[in-house]
């Protein structure tokens, strides 16, 4: 047993998914789990943070984390983790890119706790309460993890040695992770465990591409219904596939479903979102800059279709005030 | 913030902005100017990366409208421009912040005029506010802001 590396999984601010992710591998966990020792799985397993507090440094050989950082309670672990560890492998888009939590970035704080606590119509709220990270109840302070003004990808809070991306990341990709740890066969540390090209290039549907494509309207998925076989962007529907990460194994694709970016931006790129401005614009089909506005303004929210999972590593990070 | 001096990069292109006047002059006139091969040559990505350079604001300047040499580089780059005006204000950044002006000035002497009247517009939006992310060390005292 003791010769075992030990292994820690956690979830920072996360859903589960990435946790129910791993457990997806099936029989392959089982094998995992006799290769290693865990010592830390909240969401499956009953080890307390003081276990890990305990350990020597370095001591666990590698920490799965996924979830995005919001709160003073999130970052604790992440550093606490990082001390205790040899590698740390940032696992989902919200551990690597901020993910979907992280378009509260195009938000404040301030209007979050306003409509959460004030302003929703479910909201009952007469002593108008906000939540505070102190606060006395019959005389004993209570304390709550701080929120913080804006949502964290891990590595703007501790060092990563290995990102898997991913809204959770597939099970093949996974496992390729896990053996390649136990195997001591990574590559440089930083690298992100998955390809390096665009899902275009691995798309089944790319072969029905046009030479050009060339849009007089742009709908989105759930206004249409959509050819099962042909490109999302052929067809008029946004689709992020050309400045996405393959990887995924086109999950999406195969349920009629365009690509929303969660396995961040290809290799090289840091700012997924502009590149495909880049990309869009020069698809769009006008002949001046009133046709333009026509064609976009429809979207609601160009900003958060364009950085769903990736706005907190974005160049521009979050909305300023 | 009657002292601010604010930083504009100006992109123009070579085949219709400035190619007849004296570049040195130019260069010593317009702090921050990138003559290019098409204004078509400018990224999104590129002007995100001005701003968070420290940039108050990004002026393209491309040829007339039909008159790009690449066919339709400009008009190209007046759409990226559109888009990208949209995604700016969701980060709190003002659209006008990004100004493209599809003309031609081979002297290049009115160059300097409109990065003069931009300036002034940046000058009473102010400074784009910076993001600082944390330090690895003191990363909760930073994050509470």
């Amino acid at each position: 047993m003791a010769t075992k590396p030990k292994i820690a999984i956690c979830w920072l601010g996360g859903c589960g998914g990435c946790d129910e992710a791993v457990v997806d591998l099936n029989e392959a966990v089982l094998q995992v789990a006799d290769a290693v020792e865990f010592v830390l799985w909240p969401v499956a397993m009953d080890f307390k943070y003081h276990h890990v507090e305990g350990m020597k440094d370095k001591e666990i050989a590698l920490s799965i984390i996924n979830g995005h950082v919001r709160n003073c309670d999130h970052e604790e672990v992440a550093r606490l983790l990082r001390q205790k560890s040899q590698l740390i492998l940032a696992f989902g888009a919200c551990a690597c890119f901020g993910g979907t939590p992280g378009l509260a970035n195009f938000t404040t704080k301030e209007d979050i706790f306003n409509w959460v606590y004030r302003d929703a119509p479910t909201v009952v709220n007469p002593k108008g309460n906000y939540p505070q990270p102190k606060c006395k109840v019959d005389g004993k302070e209570l304390t709550l993890p701080e929120f913080y003004g804006q949502v964290y990808a891990l590595s703007q809070i501790i060092d990563v040695d290995y990102y898997l991306p991913g809204c959770p990341p597939p099970p093949d990709l996974i496992a390729s992770a896990v053996n390649a740890v136990l195997a001591g066969k990574l590559p440089p540390r930083g690298s992100t465990l998955a390809p390096h090209k665009a899902l275009c290039d691995t798309c089944e549907r790319n072969k029905t591409k046009p030479p050009r494509i060339a849009l007089k309207d742009i709908k989105r998925i759930h206004e249409v219904e959509a050819n099962p076989d042909t490109c999302f962007l052929a067809q008029g529907i946004l689709c992020l596939g050309p400045a996405t990460r393959s990887g995924c194994g086109d999950v999406c694709m195969k349920i009629n479903i365009p690509c929303r970016g969660c396995f961040g931006p290809v290799e090289g790129v840091k700012d997924a979102g502009s590149k495909f401005i880049s990309a869009l614009a020069s698809m769009l089909d006008v002949e001046d800059e009133r046709q333009v506005r026509e064609l976009v303004d429809k979207l609601d929210d160009l900003a958060g279709y364009l950085y769903r999972f990736s706005a907190p590593v974005s160049t521009l990070v979050r909305k300023r005030v | 913030m009657s002292n601010f001096e604010p930083k504009l990069v100006c992109f123009s292109c070579k085949f219709g902005w400035g190619y007849l006047g004296d570049e040195a002059e130019l260069t010593a006139q317009i702090k921050n100017w990138i003559p290019i091969i098409c204004s078509g040559k400018v990224d999104a990505a590129h002007i995100v990366d001005a701003f968070k350079g420290g940039a108050d604001g990004v002026l393209i300047l491309g040829c007339p409208e039909g008159d790009c040499h690449y066919q339709d580089g400009n008009f190209e780059a007046r759409k990226r421009v559109y888009l990208l005006r949209r995604v700016l204000s969701s980060y709190g950044i003002e659209p006008e912040r990004v100004r493209i002006v599809l003309s031609t000035d081979p002297e290049g002497k009115q160059i300097p005029n409109y990065v003069r009247e931009m300036s002034e517009a940046l000058r009473r939006l102010g400074p784009v506010k910076r993001i600082r992310l944390p330090s690895r060390e003191t990363a909760g005292a930073t994050a509470k802001k």
